[in-house]
């Protein structure tokens, strides 16, 4: 056990853990953050997506270890931004939610993408959610919730 | 349990792995999906482990000289979008694993994972890399071809961590590159495929072939590629039926859960000829 | 969406989208699924599984337990419980005794505390076996290897199906066409992997789970502890995909949990990992279909002879039941005389296979699409051409006799497709420049419902749907959101026939101690089945809207007029209405690497009408998405009784990169038994695209394809044979 210290959602946080801890394990379990969730275990879902100093990671194979002096940001802290909201809502609005597991990994995804390129083609888009897998959408609709996203921030500011 | 480190710096890092020989993590990528077990447990690593991918020490990559040194820890992510880097490595780089992982991924991990259909060796093996290896005590530096020494298995030290690749910078007249992976992103390699040709005058000066996930390591043979120096269009067309044989003896794929070995022969054949093509066009 | 556009449906057509209800609380990352809920004092569970596909079970050793870890098994159930999980059939154990039949079955749980102590404990139980000679595939199984797994011959269930006069057909001197399709397992890959959490709270056995079937896991659980089917509740938590992989296997987990709770009465969870998810669970079943087919010498088809074999692996569970609807769908859209069709599900030493999205269907239309397509081939005709000549129309005839009642929009669908899809224009150019690209198309249909009378005889459904004194709707049924937009769905018909705002309308996830029982969460039944009793409350409470106090309204199934079905010898209207699809599919391939990039999907369906267009497009997306996948990529092998592809890394589902978007277009065709016109969708939008996806690689390669995954490597083999 060793004591971590690392910025969670804007707020400085330590943890004791096993620095082989996975960083997945010590969100749900120990502090109880939820919305990250686990599909796989094995870096290929995404669905346990976070953002590590502002880059999109799979939480799942983070160690504990890796994360001292981090800043992790999670769909907890994004949720209730305007950042976070806009592209809540126009997932929402774009009918790209349907059983949700995938969802908030595809939050953090497309937030990791617009705060880069806030104005990407489907291109750009399908290849920035390529490493989250949804079994229920076939993609469409959450690619026309990422555009929608895009449209929206741009008329708001948000990434101004 | 295994024990495990968190470095703070650079030197305390090579002075645990002296002591202890606490296998470095860099990104993880490799590691913690190999060792991971369910939710909530922690991975079963067999050795006493260290996370190095905090040291700022061990990231960033420059030109110095005739070469472009990217230092071990530098983040996958980093080395597809700079300018700097070979374009080829770039592509090969942005080929894998998808963004969130090629921001935790380095190039490091994946040289000394070994395994032979690792996207960013196979190019390395092409551009004639070079791996600077250091302990406590020594620094030495290596083609990257006398470190892997097979599936799994380098010939890096318990007390040395990988410090750096050094690529030699290159200039060619044309470069082929392709991957053929278990679908079209996120994708393991089936095959891949990394070709070099430099021309002067319409002869081959340079030429370079390196053949990923077809063999225990990856493929690449000096002794073929030499043959071909000074060869102009003619002499090339003439010869090409030979090296493709040639090559072909080389490609020892097996069977597993992504592919066949006759799909990877075959396949890999034919991008040799399309190589082979390449060349052709870059001579006339 | 402000909340005044969410009610644009109340205006306007039914089918005006809404943001779905659930889309704000699951995209926050508010939603909590069962991984995620908190239960006092939770214990830990681990199966402990065979990993021998065929054994006998001599001895578990298990070793000291710490205080507070239990290692539970078959002798922890209770006099008079029985070791059986009552299913659909009866033949799973909960545990595994003296033999164990495929590789993960379940031999004993750990539990406790402390997973990093369960699994090194875990670790140390050491099983010893007796190994036996296993069948793995359906002609192992078929010649008996190794003795019998099921009874004397290993068929789980035989059926024949005669249409018109085929004996007379095949004794004459008609030109034969021989062919044999092959389908694969497929894993349902849904996000969410299987988990639950079992309680003892105030008498009764509380299960809170990942599923799609409350009703159906509190029926298999009772028995084993001698229980009334009250006494075990079951409530259902918001579950992350299904797609049938949680309609009967959660019922595998949940016997295990029961005698677990029963025995150290704490909350017990069981959570898979997706290792575990993808090595130890259910699969679609693999299929092999022979056709022998008669032209006569106008090259019409003028009968056919089929043969139908399932590997329903080492428990029978529902095989049955999913041989039938092969066996139904085995003409896909076509109206063909003289047929008879044979089925056979075979068991074998193979995880048992059971539901999947389509039950059947899909490998029936598969192999159908893909013998209509080889036989145009061989009279050199366009696939599409040579099946339209046999489209069935209404008032024709089914494989089981049965008639078409309603209005067949095909034709219609046909235009529509071609045109979108610029097939004859595109194939023309394509086949004249010799390049390897080409546009596919394949037909289907898909009954909604349960077969034949087994609404009436055997479900009938209940549903209730009540007004409280604030005139807050509730909708009270035991059908589940799963992903598939039910919840909303049924909520907007409600809304509907009472004029009042969706947000007046509420849905709770199903527990059995309050819902009644309107049936399982399957067979594309929801929405018309249950959706139409919903409708129908919906009204009955209109009618006592001014009622004082709170009003309850409750309707029971009614089976529409004029079905009739023997459900002895299989004769008559297996599915009351039909959904109807077309699909195209343009795919070029690389010569060097055999690499398929699809270029275009087009769909169209017939679903009667839609209750909202965004969902019911969602479901197209996601269900061609799929099928294409398991048309593509979704290769599962069988290496010594284990699935080869057990990760992520290896089991290779679709991503954004790997499907342009899919073109989906509707044609509305009311059904007067379904809320306001809809039909059954959820599985007929899987149904086609694998065929269509097989037919343009086929017309690509000039190669007659006979098997899915049509991946590289076969390509490689087709083009060098
Ligand atoms: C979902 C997924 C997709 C992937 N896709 C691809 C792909 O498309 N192509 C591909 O080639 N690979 C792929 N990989 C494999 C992996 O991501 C790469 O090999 C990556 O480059 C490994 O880097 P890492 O830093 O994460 O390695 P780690 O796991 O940290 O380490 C890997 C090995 O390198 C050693 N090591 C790391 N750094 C040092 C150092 N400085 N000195 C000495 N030893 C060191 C470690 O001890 C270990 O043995 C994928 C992995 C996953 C999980
Ligand atoms: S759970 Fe981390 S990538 Fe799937
Ligand atoms: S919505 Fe179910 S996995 Fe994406």
């Amino acid at each position: 056990m060793q004591q971590i210290t690392f910025i969670l959602n804007g707020e400085k946080q330590v943890v004791s853990a096993d620095p082989s801890s996975r960083l997945l394990d010590i969100l749900r379990d120990t502090l109880g953050l939820t919305a990250v969730k686990e599909g796989c275990g094995e870096g290929e879902c995404g669905a346990c997506s976070v953002l590590k100093d502002g880059k999109l990671v799979n939480s799942c194979i983070v160690p504990m270890g890796s994360v001292d002096g981090a800043e992790i940001t999670t769909l907890e802290g994004l949720r209730d931004t305007a950042e976070g909201e806009n592209i809540i809502s126009a997932y929402a609005d774009s009918g790209a939610v349907q059983c949700g597991f995938c969802t908030p990994g595809m939050v953090m995804a497309a937030a990791a993408l617009l705060r880069e390129n806030p104005e990407p083609d489907e291109q750009e888009i399908r290849e920035a959610l390529s490493g989250n897998l949804c079994r229920c959408t076939g993609y469409n609709l959450l690619v026309k919730g990422v555009t929608l996203a895009s449209e929206r921030g741009k008329e708001k500011g948000i990434w101004q | 349990m295994a024990v495990s480190y968190v470095p703070a710096t650079f030197e305390e890092a090579v002075r645990i792995r002296r002591e202890t020989g606490a296998v470095p993590v860099a990104g993880g990528t490799d590691l913690m999906v190999r060792y991971r077990s369910p939710a909530g447990t922690l991975p079963d690593f067999p050795w006493p482990v260290m996370f190095i991918s905090g040291l700022k020490e061990m990231k960033g990559l420059f030109l110095e000289g005739a070469e472009l040194v990217i230092k071990a820890g530098t983040e996958l992510a980093v080395i597809e979008h700079s300018e700097i880097v070979h374009p080829v490595l770039r592509e090969a780089v942005r080929q894998m694993a998808a963004p969130a992982l090629r921001n935790l991924g380095t190039l490091s991990g994946n040289i000394c994972n070994a395994s032979p259909a690792g996207d960013a060796v196979c190019v390395l093996y092409a551009l004639g890399a070079e791996v600077e290896l250091t302990s406590s005590s020594r620094m030495r530096r290596m083609p990257i071809e006398h470190f892997i020494t097979g599936p799994g298995r380098t010939v890096l030290k318990d007390d040395e961590l990988m410090t750096a690749v050094r690529i030699p910078l290159h200039s060619d007249s044309a470069s082929f590159y392709r991957k053929v992976g278990t679908r079209k992103a996120n994708a393991l390699s089936k095959l891949s495929c990394t070709g070099f040709i430099t021309v002067t005058e319409n002869r081959i000066v340079d030429m370079r072939l390196a053949l990923g996930a077809v063999g225990p390591m990856v493929v690449r043979s000096a002794e073929l590629e030499s043959q071909c120096i000074g060869m102009d269009l003619n002499q090339f067309s003439n010869f090409k039926p030979d090296l493709r044989k040639q090559y072909a003896e080389l490609v020892t794929p097996i069977d597993d859960q992504r592919s066949t070995a006759e799909y990877r022969k075959e396949t890999t054949l034919n991008l040799i000829d399309e190589f082979f093509m390449l060349i052709e066009k870059e001579l006339s | 969406m402000h909340q005044s556009i969410n009610n644009d449906f109340l205006q306007k057509a039914i089918g005006t989208p809404v943001r779905r209800l659930d889309a704000l609380d699951k995209a926050s990352g508010r939603a909590k699924y069962i991984a995620d809920m908190k239960f006092d004092g939770l214990l830990y569970a681990r199966m402990i599984r065979s990993s021998r596909a065929r054994a006998r079970l001599l001895h578990v050793a298990v070793p000291a337990l710490p205080e507070g870890y239990y290692y539970i098994s078959s002798n922890d159930i209770p006099e008079g419980g029985e070791n059986r999980l009552y299913m659909i059939t009866n033949d799973w154990r909960v545990f595994a005794e003296d033999t164990v039949r495929y590789i993960g079955e379940t031999i004993g749980l750990l539990v406790g505390p402390d997973r990093n102590v369960l699994r090194d404990l875990e670790r140390e139980i050491k099983i010893s076996y007796e190994d036996l000679e296993p069948a793995f595939t359906i002609d192992e199984g078929l010649a008996v290897k190794g003795g019998p797994i099921h009874g004397e011959d290993n068929i789980f269930a035989e059926y024949n199906l005669k249409k018109g006069d085929p004996d007379s057909i095949f004794s004459g001197s008609y030109r034969i066409v021989e062919d044999e399709i092959l389908t694969g397992f497929q894993e349902h890959a849904y996000m969410e992997p299987q988990g639950m959490v079992g309680e003892y709270k105030n008498g009764k056995y509380v299960i809170t789970a990942s599923c799609q079937c409350p009703y159906y896991m509190r029926k298999a659980v009772a028995g084993i502890l001698a229980v009334d089917q009250e006494d075990i509740v079951v409530s259902q938590a918001i579950t992350g995909g299904a797609f049938g992989g949680k309609e009967h296997f959660p019922d595998v987990i949940a016997g295990p949990l029961v005698v677990a709770v029963h025995v150290i009465r704490k909350p017990v969870q069981i959570v898979f990992d997706r290792h575990e998810d993808i090595s130890f669970t259910a699969k679609r079943h693999p299929s092999r279909t022979r056709f022998r087919t008669a032209i006569d010498e106008n090259n019409r088809i003028v009968g056919m002879d089929i043969d139908i074999a399932i590997n329903g692996g080492g428990y029978q569970s529902c095989s049955h039941i999913v041989l039938q609807r092969a066996m139904f769908s085995v003409n896909s859209v076509y109206d063909l005389p003289n047929i008879r069709i044979r089925g056979r599900a075979v068991a074998t030493n193979t995880f048992p296979s059971d539901a999947f999205r389509g039950f059947g269907a899909p490998q029936g239309i598969f192999a159908c699409e893909m013998h209509m397509s080889h036989l145009a081939r061989a009279l050199e005709m366009d696939d599409a051409e040579f099946k339209q000549q046999y489209f069935v129309q209404t008032g024709g005839t089914t494989v089981t006799n049965g008639m078409i009642h309603e209005e067949v929009k095909l034709p219609e669908m046909l235009e529509k497709v071609l045109e979108s899809s610029g097939y004859i224009e595109k194939n023309r150019l394509y086949a004249g420049e010799g390049a390897a690209k080409a546009v596919g198309i394949s037909f289907y249909n898909h009954g909604g419902g349960f077969t034949g009378d087994g609404e009436k005889e055997i479900i009938k459904a209940r549903v209730r749907v009540s007004r409280d004194q604030n005139h807050k709707v509730t909708i009270y049924v035991s059908n589940v959101e799963m992903g598939q937009g039910f919840q909303t769905t049924a909520c907007k018909v409600a809304a509907k026939v009472l004029g009042i705002p969706l947000q007046d309308v509420f849905f709770q996830n199903p527990d059995t101690s309050v819902v009644p029982n309107s049936g399982p969460t399957v067979a594309s039944r929801s929405m018309m089945i249950v959706g139409k009793l919903v409708e129908r409350a919906a009204r009955q409470l209109k009618n006592s809207w001014n009622d004082q106090g709170a009003v309850d309204a409750e309707e029971d199934y009614v089976q529409p007029p004029g079905i009739e079905w023997n459900s002895t010898t299989f004769q008559g209207d297996a599915y009351p209405a039909f959904g109807w699809g077309i699909c195209a599919v343009e795919v070029a391939v690389d010569p060097a690497t055999a690499e398929v990039e699809t270029k275009g999907i087009w769909t169209v369906h017939d679903i009667g009408v839609p209750i909202d267009d965004l969902i019911v497009h969602g479901q197209v997306h996601g269900g061609v998405i799929q099928a294409l996948g398991y048309g593509s990529l979704e290769k599962l092998e069988v290496k010594n009784g284990a699935f080869l592809q057990n990760t992520f890394a290896d089991y290779i589902i679709p991503t954004t990169m790997d499907f342009p978007a899919v073109e989906s277009d509707l044609v509305e065709n009311p059904y007067e038994y379904g809320p306001f016109g809809a039909k059954g969708m959820g599985e007929l939008v899987f149904d086609g695209a694998a065929a269509a996806y097989a037919a343009a690689v086929q017309k690509a390669v000039d190669r007659d394809i006979c098997s899915i995954p049509v991946n590289p490597e076969l390509i490689m083999k087709l083009r060098q044979a």
